[in-house]
C-alpha cells in the first residue's frame, strides 16, 4: 500500500490500514516532523534576537512566515522552487504545506461535522451537486473521527447547522465573549460552545490542554490533533509503516488494465527519480496536488489523466468565502487584566442560523462566524495602531495600556457554489525545479459569494454596535472594495477531484474509490462536491476512515 | 539562548510528566514555564552589546530616538531599556535594505536638524529634537488622510490583479516620514515584545493551566460597562 501525502486524509489512512494490519509506505513531499525541534510553543518574543520579525525583519517585508515566526507552518503561499500559475483575469494563492503532518500543524482545529441538508444542497435550492452520500451513512464515521481526534463542543438539539456529536468538555467563555453572545442573543444569532480539536479530558496517551491558546505552533503535547502525532507516529511504532520524506510525487502508474502499481516520486535530497510499486494507491497530497498527479499521468489508457475519463479532476474547485471585521469595545476598556490565552481559538463560535430563511435572503447557504479578541501575547505589530495614532512618546503606552485587549474580531466562513469559471489544469509551459509540470490555476467569485460577504459585514457590524463598540479598521468603502478573501486564502480549497454517483461527472464512488481504477483512493479535499461552511478537516478524517476501511475490506475479498 | 532553550524543553517536559504521571487533573507549577523567561530577559540586558552595523554616531543617535519615541515613565522603562537599538542594528546587520533605510534615514535626520539649527539631530535641544518629530508626524497624518482615497483605490486595484502601486508622500519631509514610519515600527515593537513591554500592558498568559477559568470580577466589570444586565 503506497500512502502519498500526510496531513489528516493520509495519517489516517495509514493509522487506520495498519490497523487493519496492512503494510503501508507513506510518501511526504517535506521533511519529518521533530516537534521538539520545529514546534516553538512557549517561546516569548524576546527568547529569540529578532522578537519574532524573523532574520533581516523578513516579517516587515511581508517575507516572513505565512502565520508568523513561532507558528509551526512549513511552507506557505509561494515555494521555492515549486511555482504555480494563475490565469490572466483570475486570482488564486494555493497554499502548500511541505512537512509531515502537513497543514494540520498549523491549522485552526476548527472540527465541524457537516448538516444532514449539506450532502443534498442541489436537491434543496437547485444550485451545484448533491453527494452520493447521505448524512446518515457518514455520520457514524464523523462519530468515530471525533471519538478520536478529540473535539470539544456541546450537543442543540434545535440547531440543523450544528448536528449533535461526540464531545469533550468545552472550556469557558472568556469575557469578550460572554458579550457578544449576548450581542447574538439579542440579533437572534445562535453562539455556542466552539468545537475544536483539542483534547481536554485525557484521552488514548494523550494529555489534556495545558491552555497556553498557542496550537498554531504545534503542540508538544499533542492535546492539539496533528496528523503527524496522533496518526503517524503511532503507526510507526505499529512497525508497518515506512515513511518517505522529501518524497515529490509526480504520478501514478498504471498497468495497462485498469490497475494502479505505485508511484513515481522524486527524492528531494538526491533529486532522482524512484519508483514505489504497490498493490492500491490512496494519493492524500491535497485537493490541487492530488489533481495535478492525476492529470500529470497520462497513459494510452487514460489519455486525460489516470481515473479521469470524466474529465471532472480539477474542475469544481472551491474556496471558502472570508470576510472579517473588527471592533472596539469600550466596556472591556480597563477590565482587570486575566488570562485569555484559552485553548488557543475562540471558546464560542456562530454556527449559521438561516437555514431556512432563504426566501429573506440574496444569497444561497450559508456561514458561520468566528471570534477573536483577548488580552493575546504581544508581537512584532500588536501595538503599531497605538504607535501611530500617537505619533510618538508617551502617549504610545498611554494608549496600549488603555485599549490592549478592547478589540475583538469576527471572520466569517462561508459557502461558496461550485462554478465553471474555477478550476486548475496542468500548465504545459511550466516544470518545477523536481521537473514535473505545474498547474494553472482560473478562479472566480459569483455574486452569491459577494452577496454572502456583504451579510457578513453587515452582521458583524451588527453584533459590535449591539455591545456598544464600533467598527474599526477599514471604512465602509474600503470594506466594499476589499469586499472578500482573496481566493485560496482561507486555505479550504477542495473538490478538483470529486466524487458521485455517475462515472460520467465524477472521478470518485462515495467509498472515495477510483471509479476506473478499484486500487485508487483519493481521500483529501478533492473528493468534496461541495464546500459547506464547515472547515474541512474533521470531513477529510471521517471519509479517509471510511475509505480506509473500505479498501482493508476489498482487499480481505480479493477485489483489491 | 541554548540555555534557554533546553530550560524551556525542561519546563514542557515537567508538563507533560506532571499531567501523566499524576494522571488526575492538578494545577502545575506556572513557575515551571515562567523561569525559562527571565532568563532569556537577564541574557539580554546583560553584557555589553557591540553594534554589528550602526556606528558609534548611528548608533547614539538611535539611541536617543529611541528614548524619544517610548519614554520611560513612572511605570515602566523606555525602549532603550527594552532593547531597540540592539533590535534594530540586528536586523539591519542581517538586510541591507534595512540598513539602507536606517542609516540613510540617520543621516536624514541630521541634515534636517542642521537646516534648522545648524546643529545635526543629537546636539540639538529637546525641543528642537521633538520639533522635529512634530512636523514629521504633522506631515505623515497629512499623508495618511490624503493617502486614505488613494489606498481605497489601491486595493480595489490589487483585488483585480495589478500591483506597484504605492502612495508617496508629497511634502519635502517625506523622507523623514518615511524613515520615521520605520524607525517608530521597530521602535515600538522591540519595546512591547521585551520583558518590560510584556509586563507594562500586563499580559497574563503563557502558562500552564488544568482547569481555565475566567475571572468573576472582570465578567462583572464588563457587563456594568455594557448595555447587557449581569449574566
Amino acid at each position: 500500500m503506497v500512502v502519498v501525502g500526510s496531513g489528516a486524509g493520509g495519517g489516517t489512512t495509514v493509522r487506520v490500514l495498519t490497523e487493519h494490519g496492512i503494510k503501508c509506505a507513506l510518501l511526504e513531499a517535506g521533511p519529518m516532523l521533530v516537534p521538539g525541534k520545529e514546534f516553538k510553543e512557549h517561546q516569548m518574543p524576546y527568547d529569540v534576537p529578532h522578537r519574532g520579525a524573523e532574520d533581516g525583519g523578513a516579517a516587515y517585508f511581508g517575507k516572513g512566515k505565512p502565520f508568523g515566526y513561532f507558528s509551526t507552518t512549513s511552507g506557505g503561499w509561494e515555494l521555492d522552487g515549486e511555482p504555480y500559475t494563475v490565469a490572466q483575469g483570475s486570482e488564486f494563492r494555493w497554499f502548500r504545506s511541505r512537512i509531515l503532518g502537513g497543514r494540520t500543524n498549523h491549522y485552526g482545529r476548527m472540527s465541524f461535522r457537516f448538516s444532514p441538508y449539506d450532502f443534498q444542497p442541489y436537491t434543496k435550492d437547485g444550485l451545484g451537486y448533491d453527494w452520493p452520500v447521505t448524512y446518515d451513512e457518514i455520520s457514524p464515521y464523523y462519530d468515530k473521527a471525533e471519538r478520536f481526534v478529540g473535539v470539544t463542543g456541546e450537543n442543540h438539539n434545535d440547531l440543523p447547522s450544528a448536528p449533535n456529536g461526540q464531545f469533550l468538555r468545552p472550556p469557558a467563555p472568556k469575557v469578550h465573549e460572554m458579550l457578544i453572545k449576548k450581542s447574538c442573543d439579542k440579533l437572534g444569532i445562535y453562539c455556542i460552545p466552539n468545537r475544536r480539536a483539542i483534547v481536554t479530558e485525557p484521552m488514548k496517551g494523550r494529555i489534556p490542554c495545558h491552555y497556553c491558546g498557542q496550537c498554531g505552533r504545534g503542540c508538544q503535547t499533542a492535546s492539539a490533533y496533528s496528523s503527524a502525532q496522533v496518526e503517524v507516529f503511532p503507526a510507526l511504532r505499529s512497525g508497518k509503516l515506512k515513511v518517505f520524506d522529501n518524497a515529490m510525487v509526480r504520478e501514478v502508474l498504471t498497468d495497462g488494465n485498469g490497475k494502479a502499481t505505485g508511484v513515481v516520486y522524486i527524492d528531494k535530497a538526491t533529486r532522482r527519480e524512484k519508483v514505489i510499486r504497490a498493490r492500491a494507491v490512496v494519493l492524500a497530497a491535497s485537493a490541487c496536488e492530488s489533481a495535478r498527479i492525476l492529470l500529470n499521468s497520462k497513459t494510452k489508457d487514460f489519455p486525460s489523466g489516470v481515473a479521469n475519463g470524466s474529465g471532472v479532476v480539477g474542475r469544481f474547485l472551491m474556496d471558502t468565502v472570508g470576510f472579517g471585521l473588527s471592533g472596539y469595545v469600550p466596556a472591556l476598556e480597563g477590565m482587570p487584566h486575566y488570562n485569555t490565552d484559552g485553548f488557543g481559538g475562540a471558546h464560542l463560535y456562530m454556527p449559521w442560523w438561516m437555514w431556512d430563511k432563504h426566501n429573506k435572503l440574496d444569497f444561497p447557504r450559508g456561514y458561520h462566524i468566528e471570534i477573536g479578541g483577548g488580552y493575546g501575547m504581544p508581537g512584532i505589530g500588536s501595538f503599531q495602531g497605538a504607535a501611530r495614532r500617537a505619533g510618538y512618546g508617551k502617549g504610545i503606552k498611554d494608549i496600549a495600556r488603555k485599549e490592549y485587549g478592547a478589540s475583538i474580531g469576527f471572520a466569517g466562513r462561508g459557502e461558496m457554489i461550485p462554478n465553471i469559471h474555477s478550476y486548475c489544469e496542468i500548465d504545459r509551459n511550466v516544470v518545477d525545479r523536481w521537473g514535473i509540470p505545474v498547474l494553472k490555476f482560473h478562479f472566480k467569485w459569483s455574486d452569491y459569494e459577494w452577496k454572502q460577504a456583504r451579510h457578513m459585514e453587515k452582521t458583524f457590524a451588527d453584533i459590535i454596535t449591539t455591545m456598544g463598540g464600533r467598527v474599526t479598521g477599514l471604512s465602509a468603502a474600503q470594506r466594499e472594495a476589499d469586499g472578500i478573501s482573496t481566493p485560496g486564502t482561507i486555505i479550504h480549497e477542495v473538490g478538483t477531484v470529486r466524487m458521485g454517483k455517475d462515472k460520467r461527472d465524477s472521478a470518485l464512488n462515495k467509498y472515495c474509490q477510483a471509479h476506473e481504477v478499484k486500487n485508487l483512493y483519493v481521500v483529501d479535499g478533492g473528493f468534496f462536491v461541495s464546500n459547506p461552511d464547515k472547515n474541512p478537516t474533521l470531513t477529510i478524517n471521517a471519509f479517509a476512515w471510511r475509505a480506509a476501511d473500505h479498501l482493508a475490506e476489498e482487499m480481505r475479498k480479493g477485489n483489491v | 539562548m541554548s540555555n534557554s532553550t533546553s530550560t524551556r524543553r525542561d519546563a514542557l517536559r515537567q508538563i507533560a510528566l506532571g499531567l501523566t504521571a499524576a494522571g488526575a487533573m492538578r494545577e502545575l507549577d506556572a513557575q515551571a514555564a515562567q523561569h525559562v523567561h527571565s532568563a532569556a530577559a537577564a541574557e539580554t540586558k546583560g553584557g555589553k552589546y557591540t553594534p554589528k552595523l550602526l556606528n558609534a554616531h548611528e548608533w547614539a543617535t538611535i539611541t536617543k530616538l529611541s528614548e524619544i519615541v517610548v519614554p520611560a515613565d513612572e511605570r515602566s522603562g523606555s525602549a532603550v531599556d527594552a532593547g531597540a537599538p540592539q533590535f534594530i542594528d540586528l536586523l539591519c546587520s542581517q538586510n541591507e535594505e534595512l540598513a539602507v533605510i536606517f542609516t540613510g534615514g540617520l543621516s536624514w535626520f541630521d541634515a534636517e536638524m542642521r537646516k534648522r539649527t545648524g546643529n545635526e539631530f543629537l546636539s540639538a535641544s529637546a525641543s528642537e529634537q521633538t520639533g522635529l518629530l512634530d512636523d514629521i508626524v504633522a506631515a505623515e497624518r497629512a499623508v495618511r488622510e490624503q493617502g486614505a482615497e488613494q489606498a481605497l483605490f489601491a486595493r480595489a486595484e490589487q483585488y483585480r490583479g495589478f500591483s506597484g502601486y504605492t502612495v508617496k508622500p508629497g511634502s519635502d519631509l517625506a523622507p523623514g516620514v518615511r524613515f520615521f514610519d520605520w524607525a517608530r515600527r521597530l521602535i515600538v515593537d522591540a519595546y512591547f515584545t521585551s520583558p518590560i513591554g510584556v509586563k507594562d500592558v500586563n499580559y497574563i498568559g503563557n502558562l500552564t493551566l488544568s482547569k481555565y477559568e475566567v475571572p468573576k470580577e472582570a465578567i462583572d466589570y464588563a457587563f456594568n460597562r455594557s448595555p447587557f444586565k449581569i449574566v
